[in-house]
């Protein structure tokens, strides 16, 4: 007996969105029959070259944009509809806030405009402040804040009426290694409470790392799209990590499987990751943000 | 389950929400330095007037302090409504903030309806300050010129300020219906240039349409007169607004005048608002 799929946060049906480029009616088709299915609890990416698609494909999903033809459903809802957007929250890609407001501000302002109970907003706001890590900085004006902070903001703005789905456009943009391993690390916490994430990003090793499916867009078409471990895994082949052998003993190992019908295919040093053995450097900063 | 989900599944026109839109609004605005210069500057024109003395004392002298402020008042404020309406919609469009509202549960109705409310409370400042400098100008000019020239003063004072104060009110409703030109304006512009430009083109056309209802409504041809007495409906004729004439000094606004113009205005602002809806409502962010 199989498991039910679990249900979809996103549902993408033969999705195409034209742009007119001119009054002649030459259009640019930005995205291409697209259909995408994205379960509910899962951390999915959406990856592509510049102008692939994907920002189109998540403002038609927030409902900013109106598809050409076909549909897009957030929790079962059309995507044009403003109740699809009551369990969404969304990061835009190189985010601009309201200079002038503090952090609490700016937080408690969105909160507002999403119907948070006055009785809740508060505590809300110190909460998602504070999960973001920025409590210490939460009364400075955000046009003191430097670029990791503006989307730790970001996403305290996109959590504050506690959503069910996260949309974060390029949330690491701009983002120095260490900021950017703390996005991963907040969005892998979002995982463990159950929201689903859809993300986009140009750092296909942040991708690999937290995402559990990716789709791969080329000019608004969909070229691939499955499980991380689907995609990037060679399924025939292992690898064994032991300590360093002799030559002579490289030799024996590789008569061994020979006689057993195995080739030994390669063998290499393993290596750390620079971006971990530049965060394993680096100092991080204190709870409350970084220097401006 | 979330917060806001807890709630209902629909969404409501929400006014609450249309004033928060709005009151984020008005302090983007009030924090801009715009509208600080443009305000220093209406007042500083308002107070100069007293120091024109070269006219005669009595009610000659009170009426140019009064046409002179109300003078100030409409200049300022006509450029300050246009300035900032296109500064704060374009604002949020660059620096896509638009996007981060818009992609929340909220109407695009609420969002230009905010907008405006906002920009309607920043120039209603600017006129509540300018008409009481204005009043206060005025009555310690003449309590100056009824112990100078007691005489011409017999009957008491002259002024009446009650009208004075619906006069800025008046002018106050006149920039609510620009607000909400240029507002429709910017829905479908896409530079805050254009949007200025444009806004300011509409602001004449509006203020002189009067005259070429004047010149084309005895003309024979049907046609040529139907289409002027059209643009004269799709153009608010800003001249309405121009009481001044009739107020301050010796003459008053009667409550009808008063309650017509202000319908005018509220009715051309309910129209083009819901044009501007409209068009924003098609608009792809």
């Amino acid at each position: 007996m199989t498991s039910p799929s679990p249900a979809s946060a996103i549902e993408i049906t033969g999705l195409t969105k034209d742009f007119s480029l001119n009054l002649r009616g030459i259009k640019l088709r930005a995205v291409d029959n697209l259909t995408l299915r994205v379960p509910e609890g899962e951390v999915f990416g959406l990856l592509g070259p510049n102008g692939s698609g994907k920002s189109t494909t998540i403002k038609i999903i927030l409902g900013l944009l109106e598809p050409t033809a076909g549909e897009c459903k957030v929790f079962g809802v059309p995507s044009g509809r403003v109740d699809s957007r009551l369990n969404v929250g969304y990061l835009p890609e190189a985010p601009y806030f309201y200079r002038y407001l503090s952090g609490t501000e700016l937080v408690r302002f969105y909160g507002r405009i999403c119907g948070v109970p006055r009785k809740q907003l508060d505590e809300r706001v110190r909460e998602v402040i504070d999960w973001v890590g920025l409590s210490g900085a939460a009364h400075r004006r955000v046009g003191t804040y430097s670029k990791g902070m503006l989307q730790r903001i970001g996403l305290a703005q996109a959590l504050v009426h506690d959503p069910r789905l996260i949309i974060l456009d390029e949330p690491t943009a701009g983002v120095d290694p260490v900021g950017s391993a703390e996005i991963s690390e907040l969005i892998r916490k979002l995982k463990t409470q159950g929201k689903t994430v859809l993300i986009t990003s140009h750092l296909l090793a942040q991708i690999e790392d937290i995402c559990d499916r990716v789709a791969i867009l080329d000019k608004g078409k969909l070229i691939v799209e499955g499980s991380v471990d689907e995609l990037v895994g060679l399924h025939d082949r292992q690898s064994l990590i032991v300590d360093s052998l002799p030559a002579a003993e490289l030799e024996e190992l590789r008569r061994w499987l020979a006689s057993r019908g195995h080739a030994l295919n390669a063998v290499e040093r393993p290596r750390t990751r620079l971006d971990q053995l530049f965060l394993s450097k680096v100092s991080r900063p204190q709870k409350g943000g970084d220097a401006q | 389950m979330s917060i806001a989900s807890s709630s209902s599944r629909t969404v409501p026109f929400s006014l609450g929400r249309l004033g928060i839109v709005a009151g984020n609004t008005f302090l983007e605005a009030v924090r801009q330095k715009l509208f600080n210069f443009l305000l220093l500057l209406a007042v500083a024109l308002v107070a100069s007037a007293q120091l024109f003395r070269e006219f005669n004392f009595g009610s000659s002298e009170l009426k140019f302090i009064s046409d002179f402020g109300f003078g100030a008042m409409v200049f300022f404020g006509s450029t300050l409504t246009i300035a900032a309406t296109a500064q704060l919609f374009f604002s949020e469009i660059e620096n896509r903030t638009a996007l981060t509202i818009l992609a929340k549960p909220i109407w695009r109705t609420e969002f230009i309806f905010g907008k405006f409310l906002g920009v309607f409370a920043v120039v209603g400042v600017f006129c509540a300050l300018t008409t009481v400098l204005l009043l206060a100008l005025l009555y310690h000019r003449e309590t100056a010129l009824m112990t100078a020239n007691p005489e011409a003063f017999e009957n008491g004072r002259i002024i009446h300020y009650g009208d004075l104060v619906l006069m800025g009110v008046l002018q106050w409703l006149k920039f609510g219906v620009l607000a909400a030109i240029t507002l429709l304006i910017a829905s479908f512009s896409n530079t805050n240039l254009y949007t200025v430009v444009m806004g300011f083109f509409v602001l004449v056309i509006c203020h002189l349409q009067y005259l070429a209802r004047d010149a084309y409504g005895a003309v024979a041809s049907l046609p040529l007169r139907l289409l002027v007495q059209a643009l004269g409906y799709v153009f608010p004729n800003f001249q309405v607004f121009n009481l001044a004439d009739q107020i301050g000094i010796g003459q008053g606004i009667g409550a009808e005048v008063f309650l017509r113009v202000a319908g005018y205005a509220l009715i051309y602002i309910a129209v083009i608002g819901g044009l501007a809806v409209y068009s924003f409502r098609n608009r792809e962010i």
